[in-house]
């Protein structure tokens, strides 16, 4: 079972991000910020992060940047998932490592797509 | 006019300014009080749909896990399943914009506090009495304290307040590097 860590200081976009990946299989950690996210990391291997951006502590980009730093997650996939849409967001995601871009509120099905394809 | 009566009238006109500055910050912190207030009014009112709307989630959330748990091996999903399935996604998708309302009510809430703030600052700044042959540049020297502290609480309008800015022509939308 692929394990997922889910990073959102909302508890309800964490709730319906878990809710939709278990549904589909997966196997969900949270954390409420990119610093909780990163620790999470650390500690627990994971096949894949999606985060958000505007967090406290420290944000998605930042958490994308430490978590290609180590060793283990030079290559993981890592999705951000947020209400920022503009373009010069989404170059700062790649230039950071990120994966993919996903604006918030999501669709489900697109959601789970997207991870079976970054997962394959 | 004699320099005593000059002083006298700029002396004046000073405290007339003051006054006027109060009136402009004691009318604004009125207005955004009562901004505030219903502002957090609709936090109310929208935290008890969304939390009614989470519990319902959750109840049939929970029983569609452990109905695909207890699901036979080949067909794990079954028809019935996943269009119940199909309607929680619906659900989902719901429940995020409530959450995306609630996080910018949280903002413009925090915007105004900010801005109320500085308003709250400029009118202490006129609190202290003032001797009645007080200097003009005493009443000048406040009054642009005053003014300083009413622009910053209008500048906070501008401010980043961590509102979410997802809009509806982007939202959904899926970008693979």
């Amino acid at each position: 079972m692929k394990t997922i860590l889910a990073v959102d200081d909302s508890a309800t976009m964490r709730e319906m991000v878990a809710f939709v990946l278990e549904s589909a299989g997966y196997r969900v950690i949270e954390a409420e910020d990119g610093a909780q996210g990163l620790d999470r990391a650390s500690h627990t291997p994971v096949d894949l992060v999606i985060t958000d951006q505007n967090m406290p502590n420290m944000d998605g980009l930042t958490l994308v940047r430490s978590l290609r730093e180590l060793r283990d997650y030079k290559s993981t996939p890592i999705l951000l998932l947020t209400t920022e849409s503009s373009d010069s967001m989404k170059q700062q995601g790649r230039a950071a490592g990120a994966t993919g871009w996903l604006v918030k509120p999501f669709d489900p099905a697109t959601l789970l797509e997207v991870v079976g394809k970054v997962l394959r | 006019m004699s320099v005593q009566e000059a002083g006298a009238e700029s002396a004046h006109d000073a405290e007339r300014a003051t006054d006027l500055l109060v009136t402009v910050a004691a009318t604004l912190n009125d207005r955004l009080a009562v901004t505030a207030r219903e502002l957090a009014r609709s936090q109310d009112v929208l935290r008890e749909a969304s939390g009614e709307l989470l519990t319902a989630f959750r109840g049939a959330a929970d029983r569609i896990v452990a109905a695909q748990k207890s699901a036979p091996a080949p067909d794990p999903g079954g028809a019935e399943l996943e269009v119940v399935l199909s309607h929680l996604y619906r659900a989902v998708q719901h429940i995020q914009s409530h959450d995306l309302v609630n996080q910018l009510i949280d903002a413009q809430k925090l915007r105004v506090g900010k801005m109320r703030e500085k308003l709250e600052q400029a009118l202490a700044l006129a609190q202290p009495p003032v001797a009645t042959n007080a200097a003009p540049q005493f009443w000048i020297e406040r009054s642009r304290a005053m003014l300083d502290c009413i622009v910053a609480g209008i500048a906070q309008i501008d401010e980043e307040a961590r509102a979410p800015r997802s809009d509806r022509q982007h939202a959904g939308s899926v970008d693979l590097f």
